[in-house]
């Protein structure tokens, strides 16, 4: 079985930088971290392959060319494969454009598991994984909390989602689109000992545009189909304190107050 | 004059946002609003749509949404929607995204404001954490879809429309192969830290604080308690809020008879916005709240809930 893992590193959120001018997020000389959820993917990858050993396993991601150490800490666990896909023309990409980006690799790349995380910390609006399955035309599930390990060679995976206040299990065909959620039981393992050094360059590669066959006006700015005009920091409003008594006026301020907020539907 | 679609998914009671929504959209103008959903989330008869497509094909599953997407495609292609809204539920939020390169339209997810300059809609959502608020506009050719938290948005106009009621079917859907073998209702082991809303207790409610849950119920939020209120076993030390308890970051934080130890305050990490209620207005806690009602908890308890639900019932009353 062969799996591809899309995986996304993020700002670490207490070291945030912003182009205001160009509103776009600086991710160079950022310190990056591997978004969670996305982490569990790849863990989970790493779980099948100990169980199927003829498992081959792909990380991939798009980003800058400084996120190559983090790809090569993966290497060094069972990931096969690694593939950065790093072009200037891809800045300012939308959700739109970044799908297509990662849709070409995928076409280029057959795989019978695409996993993803559910929601990225950054951007959190968790279209990605989703739209990538609809340019593939493949089913998509995503909350995902469990797989059904023994099953995951019969062609028909079992595996079981977070649907709020049901959890519902489901067989379906491969490919398919998968995304894990945090309360899945998978954990990356640590590097073992004699593998922190081991030399992993040569199973990593990077891709640009052209190696993808995009043009250039298909992703970044120009590509994306909605463009951030303006961003702004939300302002703490050092609110004056309102002081009201339990009377008729106060719960009705109480009651006002809560249906402002959006408390109250 | 504007057409709108909204995907209907009923999972949130008494959640108005997609309409909401709307009529920040149209500035007041009156707009051709069609929705869409399954039999269970549709209305029977007049409501605030012009138009209901009833989504009746044993073939489209809720979670099949490769199947619900070419539905909706169907859909808009038949009608060439302005723009589209659904709401930011689980499945919303991953139906929302096939869609709209189905449609190859870009989508703006979780807005939270909407604002309209030039004809322009601007869409407003919080960026990176909530550190960014960003507005955002749709550049392509296609209709303008969205994604709306719910609760996020209230109508302010009564709108009454004779709807017209249709079921519908796809074309030649294809089977993504998807079987649901088992649905199971999750067993709530609830944990007060992941409650938008948290209505805690402490010595002022010692004797009383099972009326917590009744202000609970109408805001749909969970019950915490200072460490004075599990110290005297009144409830478990897993709903303690403080720095022998959990650390909590709800949007609305509710203290009811709490005095406000530096220990209960370390508990409150990134809070919105607290209420606080106490007989002595001066009691630490006041000084971090936003509102502060002097008085009896109790006594608050009562007539809070009285308002809120007549006025939920005025509510039903003007859309019956």
């Amino acid at each position: 079985m062969k799996i591809i893992c899309l995986i996304k590193f993020i700002p670490d959120m207490d070291d945030f930088k912003y182009d205001y001018e160009r509103n776009v997020l600086i991710r160079e000389n950022m310190n990056q971290i591997l978004n969670p959820e996305d982490a569990v993917a790849v863990a989970f990858a790493i779980n099948v392959k100990k169980y199927y050993p003829q498992t081959v396993i792909d990380v991939v991601t798009m980003g800058p060319k400084n996120v190559t150490s983090k790809l090569e800490e993966l290497l060094r666990l069972d990931v096969d494969h690694a593939t950065l896909i790093s072009d200037g023309a891809f800045i300012g990409s939308d959700t739109y454009a970044t799908s297509l980006v990662l849709a070409s690799y995928l076409t280029l790349n057959k795989a019978d598991l695409i996993l993803t995380g559910t929601h990225s910390l950054d951007g959190d609006t968790s279209h990605v994984p989703a739209q990538i399955a609809q340019w593939l035309s493949l089913p998509h599930l995503s909350n995902i909390i469990s797989l059904n390990m023994n099953t995951m060679d019969s062609g028909r995976p079992e595996l079981s989602a977070d649907h709020d206040q049901e959890i519902m299990t489901f067989a379906l065909k491969l490919p398919a689109v998968l995304s894990l959620q945090k309360e899945a039981p998978y954990k990356l393992p640590y590097v073992r000992y004699e593998d922190l050094n081991k030399v992993v360059s040569e199973r990593l590669q990077v891709l640009t545009l052209k190696d993808l066959n995009l043009k250039k006006e298909a992703v970044g700015f120009e590509g994306s189909k909605t463009k951030v005009i303006k961003t702004f920091v939300k302002t703490q409003l050092r609110h004056d304190k309102i002081e009201v008594t339990t009377d008729e006026a106060g719960i009705q301020t109480v009651y006002d107050f809560l249906k402002d907020k959006g408390f109250l539907s | 004059m504007k057409k709108i679609l909204l995907f209907l998914d009923g999972n949130q009671p008494n959640d108005r946002s997609l309409i909401g929504a709307c009529e920040r959209m149209t500035l007041g103008q009156d707009a051709q609003i069609t929705a869409v959903g399954y039999p269970e989330d549709c209305p029977i008869g007049d409501s605030v749509y012009d138009d209901v497509l009833v989504i009746k094909d044993k073939l489209i599953a809720p979670y099949d949404t490769l199947a619900l997407t070419q539905l909706l495609q169907e859909v808009h292609l038949q009608h060439h929607f302005d723009i589209i809204l659904l709401p930011a539920t689980p499945l919303g939020r991953i139906l929302a995204p096939r869609l709209a390169i189905a449609l190859h339209t870009g989508l703006v997810a979780d807005v939270t404001d909407i604002e309209v300059a030039d004809g322009v809609i601007h869409m407003i959502r919080p960026a990176y954490s909530g550190k960014l608020m960003a507005r955002i506009i749709a550049t392509g050719n296609g209709p303008v879809m969205m994604t709306v938290r719910p609760y996020g948005f209230e109508p302010t106009n009564i709108r009454l429309k004779t709807t017209v009621i249709k079921p519908i079917q796809g074309t030649n859907i294809k089977d993504s192969g998807i079987i649901l073998l088992q649905s199971r209702a999750k067993t709530v082991t609830e944990d007060i830290r992941d409650s938008a809303i948290l209505i805690s207790g402490g010595g002022g409610v010692l004797t009383s604080f099972h009326r917590l849950q009744e202000l609970a119920g109408v805001l749909h939020a969970q019950v915490s308690a200072s460490r004075r209120v599990v110290d005297s076993g009144v409830v478990h030390r897993k709903i303690q809020v403080g720095q022998s308890g959990k650390t909590v970051s709800p949007k609305l934080y509710i203290a009811l008879g709490i005095s406000g130890s530096v220990q209960h305050i370390e508990g409150l990490k990134n809070v919105e916005t607290i209420i606080a209620v106490n007989t002595n207005k001066n009691a630490p806690i006041c000084s971090l709240a936003a509102l502060v009602v002097e008085g009896d908890a109790v006594d608050f308890i009562d007539k809070l809930v009285r308002k809120i639900k007549q006025n939920s019932l005025n509510f039903k009353e003007e859309t019956q």
